[in-house]
């Protein structure tokens, strides 16, 4: 019996022992196993680190155009405040009619440009000087970049990644006193607030406090789905653990500040103080005060529960909490704790630097060919653009005041989606991309209408059909076309009868009128005598992939292409005749700051530059006089812009293609599930053009006339010549030397006084 | 690499300090009548019967237009300045951002074009070279200097891709055009 017993505590004794030691076995296993885990994020990238998105910087020189309020909104958005001091970087002041401007340091795609103080006068809207602190003139001066977003991954972190160095020193005090006061002893684990939180749960029967430590928090963070099972609890302690042993406090506090899940906008999951203190305050975390950092900390415990937008009661309630609790543990003084809690939230009304996800999307598939994603969501890199902010707001503006006008107007049947828009602003000689809108929602990270929406460009494609007769030497801006009804037979049984958009046949027209007045029967007629193969040729030659197919119905626009396509080829017209790629990007920086990737400009001569300034001119006509002199009613009397309406089949799409000589714009308007619109492109899209146009600062289209040609005065309807003054209809064409159509009856110049004076002149 | 294979950018930088002497570069209206009352005349057996001529006074004749000139503003200058350090040094991508820094704020001048044709002729793309050069001469219509200038990159572009008749070709122009 004794022998059994005895028997029977000896083998449960090794047993036990056996156990425990698997334990321990299991224990030092798992911990290795957590270990490495661990390590394996730590090392080498600690965060993944989206690329960051820059705007292209303003430059200030003596002479620029800058009237004194884009000056203000410009320093405003880039975060500068108003002092009477100048004591840091991220200021300025105005001293009788001077801007002395202390500039931040910042990094560009060819240099670190030091902080320091620029001084600036302005006289009559224009910079009449341009100083450095000593008083000497500097010829030209960038402001900084603008961030405009970042390349963030699938699952949507986005982040400023902030040193030690860069992280207030309240701060990591602030988030021990309020989430972790024994962060600093503890080896991961605090066994205390674990049980005290257990006895607070259990008393009030849900999970009211956690006893997470900062570690646990992180590893959550890091590692770990949000699932809440016993499982993950055991996990987690192993990793926070494991974490404690390899690293020490302020790796690990600032792998916290960097880390923790701060707030949500659609996709974006904003994560880390840096991103987060632009997020709520548009404004750098070094710049926050102390009521703003509490409230920070305060949101730590539940972003979508304290969002201070949605939620304010909620947020301000927590964030006096945390300053209560920063003035008992006396990191800060009861009067500051006071002032502090009488303050208002100070969040801004929309995150800073405003969302663009179109252009987002147009940067990321260009860099998308060159770069793996994963560098770009992870590896620091800073991408700067082309971006123009001012442009991007007036697009965006008069994008979404038309629609929401034509909407009102045009919805008949509720509960359809209602109008989409897109719009493209660029650079003409440069084919710099400055503004991209993908919908009348800007801010809806979802279809970017302005690359993916191919549609029918309609009427858009004529000055290709003119150009191409242009270039055979057969036509010019006074020939007169055949304005009337043609059938062209497409197969057996199948002829296509093409309308006018008037139903009307006009006869014979000049050639300025046909495209001023978008005639259709006078461009088939044109057409198809040119050949349909050479206007599909241009497709390829403007700087497209592919060919459409040379059918007749090319000539008035049977072809899909998104916008983006639309600006490449009308970049091209805008550009005298030669292919600029469109461009986004001008350079990629890798988190070293050297320059590993720059696209810079490329120009290709795709045709004849004085047969594209015959069209150009012409296309001056159709704003001046034709189809899209909607918008010349609204702009300036001397701007002198070129243009060109599209629409397809009953109204279902309607563009607007123009530039002036340093802009170009494309804008679409239409719905998604291709429903007629009722809406022409010389209503809404013109409209939208015109906004756009009269917002930038442009200048007129007046390109020096290529010497191969010479001004003509015609009449406007029969393209006949005609003495200026005796016609009232003239329009003046760029025709090549030596063209001489017939006056028109009543207007020649007593005759052979011309010919004598072209002896003397030649 | 040869840092530059001719002496066109001190031929420019010339053509830019004696450019400061002549106005500011103002390209006139397309699209107004350059000159009221110029006509050029009927031509003899126009298929449209004449009546009777109007009574205008006699046309004056226009006068020839005066050559335009191009010169790079201050702050263009400046940056041409530092993308051709960028270039001695072999830096091109540098170069090439800060030439086009200049390309923003003058897009239509030909002379910032000419720089860029050159730069990327240092740099070993002379079809990029011609076709900037190419850019350079539609935008110095008028400008017989500038057109010069424009005439003799494409000439070095050409002469550096082997094709050595275009070449000659170009070089000529740019000589008949700056001979007096």
């Amino acid at each position: 019996m004794k022998r059994r017993t005895k028997n029977i505590l000896k083998n449960a004794g090794i047993a036990v022992g056996a156990l425990a030691g698997a334990v321990a076995v299991a224990f030092v296993i798992a911990l290795f196993y957590y270990d490495r885990q661990v390590a394996a994020q730590f090392e080498g990238r600690r965060w993944t680190l989206p690329a960051k998105v820059y705007a292209a910087p303003l430059e200030l020189y003596a002479g620029l155009a800058f009237s004194t309020d884009e000056l203000i909104a410009e320093l405003d958005r880039l975060q500068y405040r108003e002092t009477n001091t100048l004591t840091r970087p991220g200021t300025w002041r105005r001293r009788r009619g001077r801007f002395e401007i202390a500039v931040r340091e910042a990094r560009f795609s060819d240099e670190l440009r030091p902080a320091q103080v620029i001084a600036l006068t302005l006289e009559r809207g224009v910079i009449a000087s341009l100083r450095d602190a000593r008083g000497n003139d500097i010829p030209i001066f960038r402001l900084d970049p603008l961030l405009i977003g970042s390349i963030f991954p699938i699952h949507g972190e986005d982040r400023i990644v902030l040193t030690p160095e860069e992280v207030p020193q309240m701060l990591p005090a602030a988030i021990k006193a309020v989430e972790d006061r024994k962060f600093d002893a503890h080896h991961g684990l605090d066994f205390e607030a674990i049980a005290r939180a257990f006895w607070v749960n259990l008393r009030a029967g849900r999970v009211e406090q956690g006893g997470s430590t900062l570690t646990q928090q992180l590893v959550k963070s890091y590692f770990l789905d949000g699932r809440r099972t016993l499982g993950r609890k055991v996990e987690e302690a192993f990793m926070a653990l494991a974490l404690e042993a390899r690293y020490d406090k302020r790796d690990l506090m600032t792998a916290y500040i960097n880390e923790i899940y701060l707030g949500q906008q659609g996709d974006r999951a904003i994560h880390g103080f840096g991103l987060a203190s632009q997020f709520w305050f548009a404004k750098p975390l070094d710049e926050l005060d102390t009521a703003e950092l509490a409230l920070l900390v305060a949101i730590v415990r539940g972003p979508p529960y304290y969002d201070p937008r949605r939620h304010p009661g909620r947020a301000q309630q927590r964030r006096d909490l945390v300053l209560r609790i920063l003035a008992q543990q006396q990191l800060i003084s009861a009067e500051e704790a006071r002032k502090a809690t009488a303050q208002p939230l100070g969040v801004a009304a929309r995150p800073s630097g405003g969302y663009y996800p179109a252009y987002l999307d147009f940067v990321r598939r260009t860099l998308r060919r060159d770069y793996k994603e994963e560098d770009l969501t992870e590896a620091g890199l800073s991408i700067f653009t082309s971006f123009d902010p001012r442009a991007q707001v007036a697009a965006e503006q008069a994008l979404e005041s038309e629609i929401g006008r034509l909407d009102k107007r045009t919805r008949s049947d509720e509960g359809r989606p209602g109008l989409e828009g897109a719009s493209i602003v660029t650079l003409p000689q440069s084919g710099e991309v400055i503004a991209m809108v993908g919908g009348r929602n800007v801010s809806f990270d979802g279809l970017n209408r302005a690359l993916a929406s191919a549609r029918p460009i309609g009427s858009l494609v004529k000055p290709f059909v003119y150009l191409a007769a242009i270039e055979t030497g057969r036509w010019n801006a006074t020939s007169v076309l055949d304005d009337t009804p043609i059938e062209v037979p497409l197969s057996r049984n199948n002829v296509w009868r093409p309308q006018n958009f008037s139903r009307n046949a006009n006869g014979p027209v000049s050639m300025v009128r046909a495209l001023s007045e978008s005639l259709n029967l006078a461009t088939v007629h044109l057409g198809l005598d040119v050949g349909v193969p050479k206007v599909a040729q241009m497709f390829t030659r403007f700087g497209l992939e592919t060919e459409p197919r040379a059918l007749p119905s090319l000539l008035l626009g049977a072809v899909d292409l998104p916008p983006i396509d639309v600006a490449q080829m009308y970049n091209g017209l805008a550009n005298g005749g030669f292919h600029v790629p469109l461009r986004a990007v001008r350079a990629v920086v890798n988190e070293q700051g050297e320059r590993i990737g720059a696209y810079p400009v490329k120009v290709e001569p795709v045709a004849a530059p004085d047969a594209v300034y015959q069209i150009d001119r012409m296309l001056t006509y159709a704003i001046a006089r034709g189809t899209g002199r909607a918008a010349a009613a609204r702009l300036p009397r001397e701007l002198i812009v070129a243009g060109k309406t599209g629409s397809s089949s009953d109204l279902r799409d309607g563009w607007f293609a123009g530039f002036s000589g340093t802009h170009l714009a494309v804008v679409w308007i239409g719905y998604d599930d291709n429903r007629p619109t009722g809406v022409t492109g010389s209503s809404g899209s013109l409209i939208v053009w015109q906004k756009i146009m009269s917002a930038l600062d442009t200048s007129s289209w007046q390109p020096p006339m290529p010497e191969s040609l010479e001004d003509l005065p015609i009449d406007y309807a029969s393209g006949l010549r005609v003495t200026t003054g005796c016609s009232q209809d003239e329009v003046i064409v760029a025709v090549p030397r030596g063209t001489s159509p017939p006056f028109l009856a009543g207007c020649a110049p007593p005759s052979g006084i011309g010919d004598w004076l072209r002896g003397i002149i030649r | 690499m040869r840092r530059f294979l001719f002496p066109a950018p001190l031929l420019l930088a010339a053509l830019a300090l004696a450019a400061c002497s002549t106005p500011l570069y103002r390209p006139s209206s397309g699209t107004t009548p350059s000159q009221p009352g110029t006509t050029t005349p009927e031509q003899p057996g126009s298929a449209v019967p004449e009546p009777t001529p109007p009574a205008t006074p006699a046309p004056v004749p226009p006068p020839a237009p005066p050559p335009r000139s191009h010169r790079l503003s201050p702050a263009t200058n400046a940056l041409v300045v530092q993308a051709r350090t960028a270039t001695s040094k072999g830096d091109f991508d540098a170069a090439a951002a800060t030439l086009e820094r200049a390309l923003r704020i003058e897009p239509d001048n030909p002379l910032v074009w000419i720089e860029m044709g050159q730069m990327r002729l240092a740099s070993g793309d002379p079809v990029q070279a011609e076709n900037m050069g190419r850019r350079a001469l539609a935008l110095a219509a008028g400008a017989p200097r500038e057109q010069a200038s424009a005439w003799q990159l494409i000439g070095f572009a050409l002469r550096a891709r082997g094709r050595n008749v275009e070449a000659q070709e170009a070089l000529q122009r740019a000589g008949a055009l700056v001979a007096p």
